[in-house]
């Protein structure tokens, strides 16, 4: 072994032991890699690349979080660069920055030589991290469905929604993205229309500056169209509250029979109270007047007579009626436009193209 | 007598005065009036118009309602002197039932005649009974009043008096006013039926009510 290749890994044993004892020790906290990791800082690169490529297999196959993988994966390129595998250290790199385009190495941890090839491979490498809410209703003409994107580095995007079986359903963005970019979707179709189908996929599509495509982020966003419960029909009045609009027998009677009464009580009256020779004509001419009233207040409310007062009265009831029926057809009329999408976004999937 | 009217006033409305608003009520009428007075020496009979007015005030059940009559009255025959009529109520009453009122007061009666003034005084207990019987429009009333007491300035004792009212009131739809006509009669017996005083009329008025 030559003295010039052992040159680095001194430099990063200086750096390591040097620089940043603590930090390591607070990185190494999880005892999922531990072998490795202690491998790693004992120098034995090869073995601490062996078991990390072990460990982040085990980890990705156990679906571990992906800050424990992203970690895992940083120490096996470290290990890998420190043994002489530069294109291994960038295959594992790139595998880091499609994992976590967020992902920067700690530079208190690593020596300049593992932060630099980081770098170059992560700006070489064109991807994005999709973070959406989990759960988004959407009000028509107010919300939409907030999409971020996280590019690894400056790229070319398009991100679309397609329908289940790759069909466009909507184009949201096409353009750069530097560092992040917030895109939007208003839940509506490319017609302008509540969605007809229960599921799309949003599709975010990176593009290398000389137009290749570098890869796929796919997410399935689940739909449900919820519309606002309609209001109940007002009802109509009830016969209770309506007044007859014809007039009964009951007052014509009364009428009828009232001003005969009162007449035989006029005529009556004297022999009533034992008055004697008493002249007919004033009484009768007192009964004959309230005979004639009871008479014309039978022709009055003879029976079946319109009641233009209760007409009216029933009429009020049946307008205000009308209105409220009229108000809530409106009312019902809004809410049936008005459509909530609700959407529920899934897991993201990553989809490399092959290369040449 | 007049003790237990004032007693059973009082009991009938106990509880009814307070937090009501006053209803007065008052009326102005053309009375034909007939007096007819049989004596064993025989039969006077006076007829002549007389104006009468009429007022009442009302509070929740409680009804005091007062009247004055003035007429002159001409002898039917010719050959005796007319006569002037005077008379009054002054009867406190109580609304029983919507359509039925108890009233008891004094009724005072004079006739002026040439040097002296026959004067009579009843107490009496009166029921009314008012009810509509053309749509609102028209209201019917009954009232039958006897006299529990009296006083009169005549020989003769008094034995019984009693009398009544029949009429219609047509009051108008929107207007405070309304219109009266009825007939009205009273007859005392005194002196066990040697003397026999008959007084009856045709009333026709209009009133006004307060709302």
């Amino acid at each position: 072994m030559s003295g010039g290749r052992h040159l680095p890994r001194l430099c990063a044993l200086v750096c390591m032991l040097g620089a940043a004892p603590g930090a390591l020790g607070a990185q190494s906290s999880d005892s999922l890699f531990a072998p490795g990791l202690r491998a790693y800082k004992n120098l034995e690169f090869d073995v601490a690349a062996w078991l990390l490529r072990r460990d982040v297999a085990h980890l990705t196959a156990a679906g571990a979080p992906s800050a424990e993988r992203a970690r895992a994966l940083v120490y096996l390129g470290a290990a890998d660069l420190f043994r002489g595998r530069r294109d291994s250290a960038v295959a594992v790199f790139r595998r880091l920055v499609m994992l976590d385009p967020r992902y920067r190495p700690d530079r208190l941890v690593f020596p300049p030589e593992v932060t630099t090839l980081f770098d170059g491979v992560r700006l070489q490498t064109k991807t994005v991290a999709v973070e959406v809410p989990r759960d988004t209703t959407i009000a028509p003409d107010a919300g939409a469905f907030d999409i971020w994107l996280i590019a690894s580095s400056f790229q070319t995007v398009e991100v679309t929604l397609r329908y289940a079986d790759g069909g466009p359903f909507r184009s949201l963005y096409a353009g750069p993205v530097g560092d992040s970019l917030k895109v939007q979707w208003d839940g509506l179709d490319a017609a302008g229309a509540p969605p007809p189908v229960s599921r799309v996929v949003l599709r975010v599509a990176s593009r290398s500056p000389t137009g290749e495509l570098a890869g796929i982020v796919q997410l399935p966003l689940d739909l449900r169209l919820s519309r606002p419960d309609t209001l109940p029909w007002p009802p109509p009045p009830a016969d209770g509250q309506l007044l007859p609009e014809r007039a009964t027998s009951g007052a014509a009677k009364r009428s009828l029979v009232g001003g005969l009464l009162l007449s035989g009580a006029v005529a009556a009256l004297p022999a009533l109270v034992g008055g004697t020779d008493t002249p007919s004509g004033p009484r009768i001419a007192v009964a004959g007047t309230i005979g004639f009233a009871g008479l014309l207040g039978y022709v009055l409310h003879r029976p079946g007579r319109p009641l233009p007062g209760n007409v009216r009265a029933n009429q009020t009831l049946r307008d205000a009626w009308q209105r409220r029926v009229a108000s809530t057809t409106t009312e019902n009329a809004r809410r049936r436009r008005e459509v909530h999408v609700v959407v529920r976004a899934g897991e993201p999937t990553t989809i490399q193209p092959r290369g040449p | 007598m007049r003790l237990a009217l004032v007693v059973l006033a009082t009991a009938l409305t106990a509880g009814e005065l307070r937090a009501q608003a006053l209803r007065p009520t008052g009326s102005a009428s053309f009375v034909t009036a007939r007096v007819r007075s049989e004596v064993p020496a025989g039969i006077d009979q006076f007829t002549g118009p007389a104006f009468l007015g009429q007022g009442a005030l009302a509070i929740g059940r409680v009804e005091l309602s007062v009247s004055y009559l003035q007429g002159t009255l001409n002898h039917d025959g010719g050959s005796v002197a007319g006569r002037d009529l005077v008379e009054g109520t002054v009867l406190l009453g109580v609304r029983a039932l919507q359509w039925l009122t108890l009233e008891g007061g004094p009724h005072a009666r004079a006739y002026a005649l040439a040097g002296s003034t026959q004067r009579w005084l009843f107490w009496e207990l009166r029921a009314r009974a008012a009810t509509a019987f053309v749509g609102s429009a028209a209201q019917g009333y009954a009232e039958l009043w006897r006299a529990v007491a009296a006083d009169a300035n005549v020989p003769e004792p008094f034995d019984h008096a009693q009398g009544g009212e029949v009429g219609m009131i047509l009051r108008m739809a929107r207007a405070p006013f309304s219109a009266r006509v009825g007939y009205r009669i009273d007859h005392a017996v005194l002196g066990g039926g040697t003397r026999l005083e008959t007084v009856e009329g045709v009333v026709i008025g209009i009133g006004l009510s307060g709302r």
